[in-house]
């Protein structure tokens, strides 16, 4: 058989889905919106646990959908189902029939801006945690110049009642870890502290990269929620917290303050998944049908999900997502 | 078991005998109040902490450690200006407790 | 015809009138009592001041008669009450002209007591003792159609409320429905008996008047003879200072639980909280039922959206207020630490700036006011910076007078140090404190919207006009506390286009984060919110302009469309 696959989303889910349906004698069709394939893990630089280069898993992964049909830069407009296939019309006026429909369309930041006591466009040397990975990527940002201390914000989007995030993005304490790290090696002078409330190390490795993180890198980590950031007459930040194991408000002169940003459901995709019949969960993300057995299924039959539109992942999360959904579906379409 | 002797004093919080009546009370008004993940946004926000001790984060321990009396003494401070309560990612209604704990 | 002075069925209704006109007179002089002395001076010398007179009789005319504020919310329900009291008005009026044409009284001579004592109930029973005149005929049918007419129209409203355009009407207790059948019942029996002269009519009119005024200081009713005394004794300028005394009780009595103030509640939008508007708070007053309206009175966001649809012009928050004072949370507060609060700058700087807590939590605001401020090339000074010292606002909300006033006077010290002439705030809730409580003589109180507004019409700021659509929010202690509607809307016409918010100005809608209330939990508050960002999006803009930091974080969270301050907007926007 050789039935058509839509998969919405040509990131880390899409594409290993993709390339195991292909495996299976499927033809998966990967409708990407963005110019080129690999989401947001292809604008990181290197991967927690162990810094390894998210470009060598990129490359492996392009590697593997080679021959698969892909459609870049294109987005599906329309979408509607007849019995046991769906039509779906993209943006460059092509029709696809596919058999069942993958949703691997990932996640977005959370918007710094919207947490305005943090300063996040109203000062300069606050910046996100993707773009000072970009930094690490290209070498280049203005803002950063030899700073001397540097601190880290978590749970930004996260956690959070009053930005209406109340979930864990699972991923942010491992990377903030990791970026503090990362910058002690560009700028080992720098002095280098991460604002946190719960260190959360739950994957392996990761508890062996906090240990790495004040062994070997002197990050020191303050328990405690930053509240507000200003700025001083020299253009330094200013920023307040609570040293909450100290018992004590603390006050602190920074050059340079990263946010943690959360997941965020990605919402460009909210037509589409309405007329497929897919709800959304409390947290604001796709709803599967549940979260043991039938994280891949949704409430209507022949559509899948995969990777973070259900939930805030990380890559191998999200692997595995993308693998035992190729398996789903394989089994779905063999009924 | 009573060995008939032991050292005193102790420093330890005796959580056997803690008294939570005001803590259980508060509770029941303001279910919220567990909710707390002591991040201390409340406590570096607070208007009244830029000149005193004010915190409301401890304060909500120290209901639940024994130390009512002291709490009672930091809340004196609170000028109930509620910034606690709009930075507060739980949502947890602080102002209403503050008021709560004395009435 | 029956040529009579004198019937047994004018006895119910003598006994009650005797009744309700003892009481009324036995309350007036309680109110009255209960005022603080010179408040009753007040009171007095109001009286005889020629504008508060006149005031007076306007509004006895207008709002007891006419019922101009019910018709300018609801023309329907205006019809309604209007051709109930009017029309009742009038015929007991036509009733008593009746009376002092009619000589001799149908040939029988009266002499002393027999002379006056018709006149009691000849104008209420006059079919049955006499004969009107054909004019007259004419008219006592035309208005007590016109009250069966406003009768009908409250009998829809009861069944069916959203015909008149009202959602959410109150619910009442057992005496509550028996006066108002008893209301409704009184004009078709008139209408009856005096079509038909059939004596049980006469009796069962006259028996339901009785009902009616027997109840009458026992509900809402009473409003009637209360709202009188009210009108008089609020054009005096008294506050309410005791949640159950003197002027507060006058406006108890003058509430009449129409219960538009439900459906302008933003609470409402949350049905288990419609129970928690201004009618049914005042209704608890009456009752006496302390508890619930303490609870009342504590969940209230101070918004002031029900006094001003009020029409009877019920000052609620303001007894809410006193009501928070008559029961405050027992903090033994101590400030003393503000005795070593000192200023960090002191200069010569002629226009103070004044954050305000809130706006800590804004730094856009922060940041536009002070590219502002330079822009327009002034000499200025931030007062808290790095934090300053509470406006003492929400410590009075929460009842604590005393307290609030030592905040209060911090503030007034570092103010009066710095040698500033103008004050510029940019929280709205500050601004109400500094307004209404502080003395700061010789210094001149802004918002910043009204500072940016007179700075672009000196032409000391000059700005760029944009072509995005804003819409802007009115915060509550900035509009209907003090009127400031146009000062922000011309702004905002001079950088972009100004849509409509399908409800603004006094009708503005409460973002919701109120510091007002105590009780309302996250929850309730998003729900008040995201039904005031429908209001605000009503007609597409591309922006929310708000000039309250609370109002501003509030409504971020759950806006789909950009929301920003005032300040930060006309910053964005400078030459």
């Amino acid at each position: 058989m050789k039935e058509n696959i839509l998969i919405i989303g040509g990131g880390a889910a899409g594409m290993e889905a993709a390339t195991q349906l292909h495996k299976m004698g499927l033809n998966p069709i990967i409708v990407e919106k963005s110019e080129a394939l690999g989401g947001h893990i292809a604008q990181w630089d290197r991967l927690f646990p162990a810094f390894h280069p998210a470009k060598d898993v990129v490359e492996k992964m392009l590697d593997q959908v080679k021959g698969i049909d892909v459609r870049l830069n294109t987005e599906v407009v329309d979408i509607h189902r007849d019995n046991n296939s769906f039509h779906a019309i993209l943006s460059n006026n092509e029709t696809i029939d596919a058999k069942a429909v993958i949703l691997a369309t990932g996640f977005d930041i959370f918007k710094a801006e919207r947490k305005q006591e943090y300063g996040y466009g109203i000062y300069n040397n606050v910046m996100t945690s993707v773009e000072l990975e970009k930094y690490f990527r290209t070498g280049k940002d203005e803002r950063i110049n030899h700073p001397k201390k540097i601190g880290f914000v978590h749970c930004v989007g996260a956690r959070d009642v009053k930005v209406c995030n109340t979930y864990c993005s699972k991923v942010c304490c491992t990377t903030a870890l990791k970026q503090a790290c990362e910058i002690k090696e560009v700028f080992p002078d720098a002095e280098v502290y991460t604002f946190y409330m719960d260190l959360r190390m739950f994957g392996p490795g990761y508890e062996d990269l906090y240990l790495k993180t004040q062994k070997d890198f002197d990050v020191k980590c303050v328990r405690g929620r930053v509240c507000e950031v200003s700025e001083d007459m020299d253009g330094k930040l200013v920023i307040k917290a609570e040293d909450t194991l100290f018992g004590k408000p603390l006050k602190m002169t920074l050059d340079l303050l990263v946010l943690m940003c959360s997941m965020e459901k990605n919402k460009s995709i909210d037509a589409i998944q309405q007329k497929l019949g897919v709800g959304n969960n409390s947290d604001g993300f796709m709803q599967n049908k549940d979260m043991y057995l039938g994280m891949n299924d949704t409430a209507q039959d022949g559509v899948f999900v995969a990777g973070a539109c259900t939930a805030p992942k990380s890559l191998p999360d999200t692997i595995g997502e993308a693998r035992s959904v190729a398996t789903q579906v394989y089994n779905y379409l063999k009924r | 078991m009573d060995f008939g002797f032991c050292l005193s004093p102790s420093s330890h919080v005796k959580m056997d005998s803690v008294d939570l009546t005001t803590f259980n009370r508060l509770k029941e008004t303001n279910p919220d109040i567990n909710t707390c993940i002591a991040c201390g946004s409340c406590t570096a926000t607070c208007t009244a902490g830029h000149f005193t001790e004010m915190s409301f984060r401890r304060i909500l321990l120290m209901l639940q450690r024994g130390k009512e009396d002291e709490a009672k003494k930091m809340i004196q401070h609170c000028m109930l200006c509620g910034k606690c309560t709009l930075v507060c990612p739980r949502g947890i209604n602080i102002r209403k407790i503050l008021l709560d704990i004395t009435r | 015809m029956n040529s009579q002075i004198f019937h047994p069925f004018v006895l119910p209704f003598v006994l009650g009138m005797a009744f309700v006109l003892t009481y009324c007179v036995v309350g007036l002089l309680r109110v009255i009592g209960q005022l603080p002395k010179d408040d009753r001076k007040k009171f007095w010398r109001s009286l005889v001041t020629p504008k508060t007179a006149w005031a007076n009789v306007r509004d006895l005319v207008g709002d007891c008669l006419f019922h101009v504020k019910i018709w300018k919310r609801n023309p329907v329900l205006g019809y309604m009450h209007t051709a109930i009291a009017f029309g009742w008005f009038m015929i007991i009026v036509i009733g008593h002209v009746m009376l002092f044409t009619l000589k001799p009284l149908e040939g029988i001579e009266l002499q002393g007591v027999e002379r006056t004592l018709p006149n009691f109930y000849y104008p209420i029973f006059f079919k049955y003792f006499a004969e009107e005149t054909l004019i007259f005929a004419i008219l006592m049918d035309f208005f007590l159609l016109m009250i069966i007419s406003g009768i009908l129209i409250a009998v829809v409203k009861k069944i069916h409320s959203k015909i008149v355009g009202v959602k959410r009407i109150m619910h009442f207790g057992f005496a509550d429905n028996l006066i108002r059948f008893a209301l409704w019942t009184i004009f078709p029996f008139r209408l009856i008996a005096e079509k038909t002269n059939i004596m049980a009519f006469w009796w069962l009119y006259s028996i339901d008047l009785m009902v009616f005024m027997f109840m009458l200081p026992f509900t809402r009713y009473m409003h009637i003879p209360t709202e009188a005394l009210f009108i008089l004794l609020r054009h005096a300028g008294l506050k309410p200072r005791e949640p159950r005394k003197g002027y507060a009780l006058a406006q108890i009595y003058s509430c009449p639980s129409c219960g538009l103030c439900i459906d302008a509640c933003p609470m409402s939008v949350n049905d288990k909280n419609s129970g928690n508007t201004s009618a049914y708070f005042m209704k608890r007053l009456r009752n006496g039922d302390r508890e619930e309206a303490q609870r009342i009175a504590e969940t209230c966001m101070q918004c002031g959206k029900c006094v001003a649809v009020c029409p009877v012009s019920i000052e609620s928050c303001d007894i809410k207020m006193s009501q928070r004072e008559a029961v405050p949370y027992t903090i033994n507060s101590d400030h003393s630490y503000l005795g070593n609060v000192e200023p960090e700058t002191k200069g010569n700087a002629k226009v103070l700036y004044f954050a305000g807590c809130m706006t800590q939590l804004t730094p856009k605001i922060m940041r536009a006011m002070k590219q502002i401020m330079e822009a327009a090339g002034e000499k200025y000074a931030f007062l808290d910076k790095d934090g300053g010292v509470c406006c003492g606002r929400p410590m009075l909300l929460s009842g604590k007078t005393a307290e609030a006033q030592a905040m209060m006077a911090k503030n007034t010290e570092l103010i009066k140090q710095s040698g500033a002439k103008r004050l510029v705030l940019s929280c709205p809730i500050c601004y109400k404190v500094f307004k209404e409580e502080y003395q700061l003589e010789g210094i001149e109180i802004l918002h910043h919207t009204q500072y940016i507004d007179e700075l672009i019409k000196r032409g000391k700021l000059k700005v760029d006009k944009n072509d995005v659509n804003y819409v802007y929010h009115d915060p509550c202690e900035l509009g209907r506390a003090f009127g400031v509607y146009d000062e922000p809307r011309e702004v905002i016409e001079n950088i972009g286009h100004l849509r409509k918010a399908k409800s603004e100005k006094e009708l503005s809608t409460c973002c919701g984060g109120s510091l007002g209330s105590f009780i309302l939990t996250q929850q309730e508050r998003d729900e008040i919110t995201t039904n005031s960002v429908n209001d605000l999006i009503f007609n597409n803009p591309d922006e929310i302009v708000t000039a309250c930091p609370l109002c501003l974080k509030t409504f971020a969270r759950k806006s789909p469309v950009a929301v920003k301050d005032i300040a930060e907007v006309v910053a964005n926007q400078l030459k």
